[in-house]
């Protein structure tokens, strides 16, 4: 019997084809915005998403935000011979080129030189190659004239770096990172008694070293990961805006596509009452109706996804897109049980469809 | 072989009008026989169509029996009902209401489909079936490609595909000019005989009545059987 949509399809190929377009246009909506809210998150915050890190030790008074957290280094030293609770020092600066008076505005990103924290490189060495006051640069900042071995300075203190190397996705705020070692850190400050920290980072969840952490550095807290990322300055409003955005289509879609699912099998009353009438149950119309909409949607939103693949590698590269299997695969199971569900409000027009009314006349 | 494929015993049926209940049919006693062609006629509002649909597993009655090949099919549920229509009963509607999508074979081949009788054998008998109504010519026909008399012959030749022992016709003239309706009746009645089945038309038509072997009128809520001397 599963032919009977099939033949259906075909013969009003008009109306499915509209039904079908708002069916992948809304799905391509759908992935899209999630697409580009995953790309302005990545962009914003990669630097502490990408980061091998489970827990952070902020100051209390912060209230989980790492640029406005301080620990003093005294505390610091206590904790050096640990290699799994790592500081780390976060700073919005500016470089230029020596000789020039472009400001390129970064943040400036302390680790310990071969730590967990430091990033690896795409292009160039890390830290500990690269020498004494040594840069590893955001892929971002690549270009004709900045490039592995070319001399940078701190548009603050005056200091000179050396671009050791580059680093992929490594973003705070919006501003590409430029990693340097702790010891660099304290020279931009002017002295290491100058110099604060931003929090210490921990790689794993380990409840003891927590502890001596927190008995070792006074008025602190543990923050997780995501709470940090949601502290960068600008990322909850950024990501807040663009997910109403997506929580609104997907209320619209809810709306939309059940009204049309429901709207078409009302049209269909009139056959539906012939079908019965020449003997087709109840249940074997309902069993189609549900046939025809799975099949519409899935058809629809695997198209969808295919075109946002597509839609990806075409647009510019400065417009962060980010695909994430995981949520378009969590997106498509919402609208694909948002059209099944329309279809269901529609059952019940089904089962009441009247052979009789298909007679033509009542009295 | 059962030779009345069709009694009505003592049929009632109300309809709640308001505060009122209206009895569209009263004690309503009717029996077909093989090979018979029986019109009913009667004003309009009746209760024609409220009996057809009685008879036509499409209601239950309120009471009294309603036996179909000697089964008593009164209480029946939906589902039981949806089986009595697909293998025993064949309709013939006003309007054609073929399924708009699909040509004039799978018209056909739908209902044996349905009532899982679809065999290698089956797309010859469509083919009989179809050349039977006059209509072999149009096999790969749309609906809407097909004019009403054409329609209402594909209507026929889907009432008779599966073999059923009765055929309901409700007002299956009513769009159709005087020279096509003539041909339309004769066409059930030719196959009625040939087929040794029985068919009940409701009608308004009144040039039809010739062409069928007894006339019932429905007159407040029964069915008197009527001489056609008296009507014609």
């Amino acid at each position: 019997m599963y032919f009977l949509p099939f033949k259906e399809m075909t013969f009003f190929k008009v109306r499915y084809l509209l039904i079908s377009f708002i069916l992948f246009f809304v799905a391509i909506l759908v992935f899209v915005i999630s697409g580009l809210a995953n790309g302005l998150s990545m962009n914003n915050a990669s630097s502490i998403i990408n980061m091998p890190a489970d827990t952070f030790y902020l100051q209390k008074s912060a209230e989980g935000r790492i640029d406005r957290s301080h620990l003093t280094t005294m505390d610091l030293e206590k904790l050096s011979a640990k290699d799994d609770a790592q500081p780390i020092g976060i700073q919005m600066g500016a470089i230029s080129k020596v000789n020039s008076e472009d400001k390129l505005d970064i943040t400036f990103m302390a680790v310990q030189p071969g730590s967990f924290l430091e990033p690896n490189v795409m292009a160039g060495k890390g830290l500990k190659g690269g020498g004494e006051n040594s840069v590893l640069l955001d892929r971002s900042l690549k270009s004709g004239a900045i490039k592995v071995g070319t001399i940078v300075k701190d548009a603050r203190s005056g200091i000179k770096l050396k671009v050791a190397g580059f680093m992929d996705d490594q973003t705070f705020s919006h501003t590409p990172v430029a990693v340097i070692s702790l010891d660099t850190w304290d020279s931009l400050a002017g002295s290491r008694e100058k110099s604060e920290y931003n929090g210490i980072v921990m790689n794993k969840d380990d409840s003891g070293l927590k502890k001596d952490v927190s008995s070792l550095v006074k008025n602190g807290e543990w923050v997780a990961k995501d709470q940090v990322i949601k502290g960068i300055p600008g990322y909850t409003a950024e990501q807040n805006s663009l997910y109403m955005m997506l929580s609104f289509l997907i209320v619209i879609a809810v709306f939309v596509l059940a009204a049309f699912f429901y709207i078409m099998t009302i049209q269909k009353a009139a056959q539906f009452g012939i079908l019965k009438a020449i003997g087709a149950k109840s249940s074997l119309l309902v069993k189609l109706t549900i046939f025809q909409v799975i099949l519409l949607t899935i058809v629809n939103i695997a198209a969808a996804v295919v075109f946002t693949k597509v839609f990806m590698t075409v647009i510019p590269d400065d417009i962060p897109f980010i695909f994430d299997t995981a949520q378009i695969a969590k997106f498509s199971g919402i609208l694909f049980l948002v059209s099944i569900f329309g279809s269901l409000l529609s059952v019940f027009n089904i089962v009441k469809a009247d052979p009789i009314q298909a007679m033509g006349r009542l009295e | 072989m059962i030779m009345e494929p069709l009694v009505l015993e003592n049929v009632e049926k109300s309809f709640k009008d308001g505060d009122k209940e209206n009895h569209i049919v009263k004690n309503l006693s009717f029996s077909l026989k093989m090979g018979e062609v029986v019109a009913v006629i009667g004003p309009s509002g009746s209760g024609k169509s409220t009996f057809l649909s009685i008879a036509g597993a499409l209601q239950s009655p309120d009471k009294g029996k309603v036996i179909v090949n000697g089964t008593n099919i009164s209480s029946y549920t939906d589902i039981e009902k949806a089986k009595i229509r697909l293998n025993h009963l064949g309709y013939i509607f006003q309007t054609s209401n073929l399924v708009p999508y699909l040509k004039v074979e799978e018209q056909l081949s739908l209902v044996l489909k349905m009532a899982n009788q679809w065999t290698k054998g089956s797309k010859r008998k469509v083919k009989e079936m179809l050349t039977a109504v006059g209509m072999e010519h149009r096999v790969k026909f749309y609906p809407h490609q097909l004019s009403g008399g054409e329609k209402q012959r594909v209507a026929i030749a889907r009432a008779f595909i599966n073999d059923p022992e009765i055929i309901l016709a409700d007002e299956p003239t009513a769009s159709l000019d005087s020279n096509r309706s003539m041909a339309i009746i004769e066409l059930i009645s030719t196959i009625v005989k040939e087929q040794n089945k029985s068919a009940i038309i409701v009608t308004h038509d009144d040039q039809i009545l010739p062409l069928c072997d007894r006339i019932f009128v429905m007159k407040d809520g029964q069915l008197v059987e009527d001489g056609r001397e008296v009507l014609i």
